[in-house]
């Protein structure tokens, strides 16, 4: 087992007061918070560093933690808790920390394990804590929102074995309700980590996220479709076929449009239960990628005989 | 089938996340999460992202040891950061389709 110098992660000295060490603990949780640093490796670096301050900010624990310390605790053979080492008397036995991160074996080794109070209830049989929940990111294709559909879920739970901790592999069918929207999430009762004593399961829950569709965008319940037309479609006017998530259908372009004009197709959007959206067809005109001579001969033609500047605005 | 719901009672926060009362009226009272449902703080009904919410700010407040207000400030920001990127990632996208 490895040795935590708490001193060295608090990057505070050994004579360090508990104002210091508060000042270097909140420096540093709020650049490693998992709540507000998604960095992969962030968590654990916070864990650690929460891990000290439980040890740092107590005085009977810090001097517990200094003795053994001083007794060769950084040595390179790893750490082994002396013989006959007891944990303090007034030491409430946790093994989590305030919101109730686990802690390392060195931690649990030294002072012992038990339960933290923000998820723990005690009882005259004695301790229960619920089961840690976890969260599942569910990728959902726009086309699936438009109706209740089936999907199986495939996760793992750690389970504690003494000390020992195994990962069971779980499979669930899922009824996922018509209208699901992207960063919703989804509440599966019971479905994650086993509790302790009395404690229930944890909770799953599942993370909605709506995976981008190849031709259409997602604004609130509106869908938004980007199409393409010719300079001459947009001038003329002309009758296309558009997709929309449940098929094709057959749309006006009027003369004279302009790009970036919306027309709103009501009803083509995502829907759920209460709302239907509609589906906006933004006009992007595309200019043909060559020109043979027949054709620049016709711009030409337009550009002689039309009386139109687009940069008017930049005249004055 | 596995039944999935989209809310949860304030009395499973209490009973089953062993969440205190207290902290559950402060982080409504502060604004941080709203009921979908309850006259009073025992009948109040929270939708799940809610719930999500209300986690985190208990978290910071436990973990930063920092007040309500500043929880508060610390969990608007982060929506705002949400929402931010959010539309950032959808402005994108429309763009990409537009060059």
């Amino acid at each position: 087992m490895e040795f935590k110098d708490y001193y060295d992660i608090l990057g505070v000295r050994e004579d360090a007061g508990l104002k210091d060490i508060k000042k270097a603990y909140r420096k540093l949780a709020l650049t490693y918070h998992p709540d507000m640093n998604p960095d992969k490796g962030a968590e654990d670096k916070f864990k650690e560093v929460a891990e000290a301050y439980e040890v740092l900010k107590d005085t009977e624990r810090r001097a517990e933690y200094d003795e053994l310390r001083r007794h060769g605790g950084a040595s390179n053979d790893g750490f082994e808790p002396p013989p006959g080492w007891q944990q303090s008397a007034g030491f409430n036995g946790s093994s989590r920390g305030a919101s109730g991160q686990d802690f390392s074996d060195f931690f649990n080794s030294v002072f012992g394990g038990g339960f933290n109070q923000s998820h723990q209830s005690s009882s005259n049989d004695g301790f229960s804590f619920k089961g840690q929940d976890a969260e599942i990111e569910v990728p959902i294709f726009l086309e699936d929102t438009l109706a209740q559909h089936t999907r199986k879920i495939e996760y793992s739970i750690p389970v504690y074995e003494g000390q020992q901790i195994k990962h069971i592999n779980k499979t669930l069918n899922v009824k996922i309700p018509m209208g699901v929207s992207d960063g919703e999430r989804i509440r599966l009762k019971g479905q994650a980590g086993p509790g302790q004593g009395k404690g229930a399961n944890g909770d799953i829950y599942l993370h909605i996220r709506l995976v981008p569709h190849p031709l259409f965008d997602v604004e609130g319940h509106n869908l938004i479709l980007t199409l393409p037309v010719t300079p001459w479609e947009a001038a003329l006017g002309a009758k296309v076929t558009v997709p929309t998530l449940t098929g094709k259908i057959n749309l006006t372009v009027a003369p004279n449009s302009q790009a970036g004009q919306k027309l709103r197709i009501k009803g083509k959007g995502l829907k759920n239960k209460t709302v239907t959206g509609d589906l906006l067809v933004v006009l992007k005109i595309v200019m043909p990628q060559t020109n043979n001579e027949d054709t620049n001969k016709l711009w030409q033609q337009l550009a002689d005989t039309t009386d139109f500047n687009p940069r008017t605005e930049w005249s004055s | 089938m596995t039944e999935a719901t989209f809310q949860i009672t304030v009395r499973e926060l209490y009973t089953v996340e062993y969440i205190n009362p207290e902290v559950v009226t402060s982080v409504v009272e502060f604004g941080i999460v709203q009921p979908i449902d309850g006259n009073n703080a025992n009948d109040w009904i929270f939708d799940t992202n809610s719930v999500h919410w209300l986690k985190k700010a208990i978290r910071l407040y436990l973990d930063l040891e920092i007040d309500w207000v500043a929880v508060c400030m610390v969990i608007d920001l982060l929506r705002q950061k949400d929402q931010l990127q959010r539309e950032n990632a959808q402005l994108t996208a429309q763009l990409q389709r537009f060059i």
